[in-house]
């Protein structure tokens, strides 16, 4: 309830963007500083998904980041996968520390491939960056594999804030320029209309399907 | 859909044979042989009855052995694991309640807990849960548990000292006839200790061992007894031993969750009176009371999960079914709601999914989930379908605020819902609510849907 203000017509666009990766690399932790600023040292493990919002202002608009936490297990897959669908914007995350975590940076592509709409803006997030003395994946060849693959990428730490509002920030914007670019007028769903959540088209629901459908059209 | 992946788990030879027990009430009858059975009761069991002797219950175990042998028919008495302060207190004030086992208690206890006046509501309270205590305790002890009656009562709360047996008998790891228990728990936690051998000698999967390890620091982390090491690594084997054991499940996080009620709940049973079980560290604890605390978790964790495995396999049709029997019954209870989760587009799955995949428990705290499962282990199916019941009474208790609520606000409510403190009282309503729905729309067919 971080964020009752957020109920009415307080912002511009609504961006939905999924925080996925392996288990256990800080997904949860992300997003817990980028919205509300904290840390849990004694997180439980994320089941299903979890839900929170947080408004930026990008070129005098107000960008409202609707983000679903999801959780890292592979069985849950099959259920998360579903929420791919209407994303706008993914954080691919793995731990610096974990190389096998990095390695799997490829599955979770292919998952978003699969299952989220092909125009996703996705970004790679190295997190944990305060472990740099048990840094097992290194900087510039993650980097390299971002570039490859035309990811935006970041090393965060969401234990001292360190680069996590950039982040999302970045995935924000890059969304932002994307729909500007590609005339994808967002405004026609979100401001004009009583933003009942998912207004624009962000969760796989029938209706929701159909306002997107609309909205690819023009 | 359950049935038909049974046979992929290595389930079979555990569901074969119902199982033994844990309780007490083997120590007090088996013979001074066993040092496992002494140490039992000289960890902290006494009864009530023989209380006056038991700060030197090395002593008084003997003895109760033979009074047990002799009074009941040669069959062995079962003796509750601990009295807790709340029962000697309990018993002391209602101490008019004639009871024939209360008395040797009555001297131990300081008699100025009944200088503060109670009020006259209190004692009847504490009485009423006296004689409860007693008619529960005389059903447990019987030499065949009547399953019809002990279901009736545990599904109105087991009073915690007779916890750990009473789970051990609904679930089914105990034979109800007490003859058999004995050698049947012997069998039953020797064969846990054997499988722990074989699988822990070999390689292990790595995957489901990786798994396992990231999500036991994050069990209960708020609860001191989850941080201790050694019910970490008890958890660790109890986990990953059910994992390799049914591979068309393995591994799944929220199933963590659901072992550490049995664990706690039996751990009790060993620990002295006065002691919190939620700061205790089981290290303290002789090898052989851990080992039969696993075993018996284990087992139990084992029979819990074959009633609801088709929630862990792929796709986790279990609780893709619940979700949607939730939904269709939020929509006969309680159409506003309904119709507006609708126009909300909020989907039941993104916030019940956790409510089925964990049982509640992440919604409210261990004592009242531990409170829970005595009713959900006393319905014929509590745990697949009581729960949906449980889970449309849970929802449809914030129905006036929810309808005031938009998609946004609806999902930050019910992902944190003001329930963690919820007290035993809170829970009994709850599960009273589900009752009333269960008997209305149980067997409603589908032509009666909204």
């Amino acid at each position: 309830m971080a964020d009752m203000e957020d109920y009415a017509y307080d912002y511009d666009y609504l961006l939905k963007i999924v925080l996925i990766g392996d288990s256990g690399v800080g997904k949860s932790n992300l997003l817990s500083r980028f919205t509300r600023n904290g840390f849990n040292l004694d997180s439980k493990s994320t089941i299903g998904v979890e839900f929170a919002t947080k408004t930026l202002e990008v070129d005098g608009k107000k960008l409202k980041a609707q983000i679903w936490d999801t959780a890292g297990q592979e069985r849950y897959r099959a259920i998360t996968s579903a929420y791919y669908r209407g994303a706008m914007g993914a954080l691919i995350v793995y731990d610096i520390t974990k190389p096998e975590t990095y390695e799997n940076v490829s599955k979770w592509l292919k998952e978003l491939k699969d299952h989220a709409d092909d125009n996703l803006v996705v970004e790679l997030v190295g997190n944990k960056s305060d472990l740099e003395h048990l840094r097992g994946v290194p900087t510039e060849e993650a980097k390299h594999f971002a570039a490859e693959n035309q990811l935006l990428f970041t090393e965060t730490s969401a234990l001292n804030a360190d680069n996590v509002d950039l982040s999302f920030e970045q995935v924000a914007k890059a969304i932002y320029n994307m729909v500007k670019k590609n005339q994808l007028d967002l405004s026609d769903y979100s401001g004009a209309k009583p933003p009942t959540g998912q207004t624009i088209s962000l969760t796989p629901t029938p209706g929701a399907e159909s306002n997107k459908h609309k909205s690819n059209c023009c | 859909m359950g049935a038909s992946f049974s046979h992929l788990g290595l389930s079979n030879d555990v569901v074969s044979s119902v199982v033994s027990l844990p309780s007490s009430n083997t120590g007090k009858k088996s013979s001074s042989k066993s040092k496992n059975l002494q140490r039992w009761t000289s960890s902290g069991l006494s009864t009530p009855r023989d209380s006056e002797h038991y700060t030197d219950l090395d002593d008084d175990w003997d003895s109760n052995v033979e009074n047990c042998l002799t009074s009941v028919n040669s069959q062995p008495k079962f003796i509750e694991n601990k009295p807790t302060f709340e029962y000697p207190l309990i018993r002391k004030i209602s101490s008019g309640v004639k009871s024939s086992t209360d008395d040797g208690a009555l001297a131990l206890y300081a008699p100025h807990i009944l200088q503060e006046e109670e009020s006259h509501k209190e004692l009847e309270e504490m009485n009423a849960k006296l004689s409860r205590y007693h008619r529960f305790k005389h059903l447990v002890e019987e030499s065949t548990v009547d399953m019809d009656k002990l279901k009736k009562m545990a599904w109105n709360g087991i009073p915690s000292e007779l916890r750990p047996i009473s789970w051990q008998l609904l679930v089914g790891y105990l034979p109800t006839n007490s003859n058999r228990r004995e050698a049947q728990l012997h069998r039953k936690r020797q064969e846990y200790l054997g499988l722990i051998e074989q699988e822990f000698t070999k390689e292990k999967d790595a995957q489901t061992w990786h798994q396992i390890e990231i999500d036991i620091p994050r069990t209960n982390p708020r609860i001191k007894l989850y941080g201790f090491k050694s019910t970490q690594r008890s958890l660790e084997r109890i986990l990953y031993l059910w994992a390799v054991r049914h591979p068309a499940s393995g591994y799944v996080q929220g199933i963590n969750d659901l072992a550490t009620p049995f664990y706690q709940t039996f751990l009790s049973a060993y620990i002295k009176d006065e002691t919190d079980v939620t700061q205790f560290d089981p290290s303290t604890l002789p090898k052989d009371s851990i080992d039969a605390i696993e075993a018996d978790t284990f087992w139990c964790l084992t029979k819990l999960l074959e009633g609801i495995q088709d929630n862990y396999i792929h796709a986790q049709p279990g609780i893709i079914r619940q979700v949607n029997e939730l939904k269709d019954l939020v929509r006969r209870i309680d159409t506003e709601l309904s119709n507006h989760l609708d126009d909300e587009n909020v989907e039941f799955i993104q916030f019940s999914f956790r409510w089925m995949n964990c049982l509640l428990m992440r919604e409210i705290s261990m004592e009242s989930t531990i409170r829970m499962w005595d009713t959900y282990l006393s319905e014929p199916n509590g745990f697949s379908e009581f729960h949906v019941y449980v889970c449309a009474a849970y929802l449809v208790k914030w129905s006036d605020e929810l309808k005031k609520m938009d998609f946004q606000a609806i999902m930050m409510f019910l992902q944190d819902p003001p329930t963690k403190n919820w007290t035993e009282k809170d829970v009994e309503l709850l599960l009273s609510e589900a009752f009333i729905w269960q008997s209305l729309y149980k067997n409603a067919t589908a032509h009666l849907r909204g």
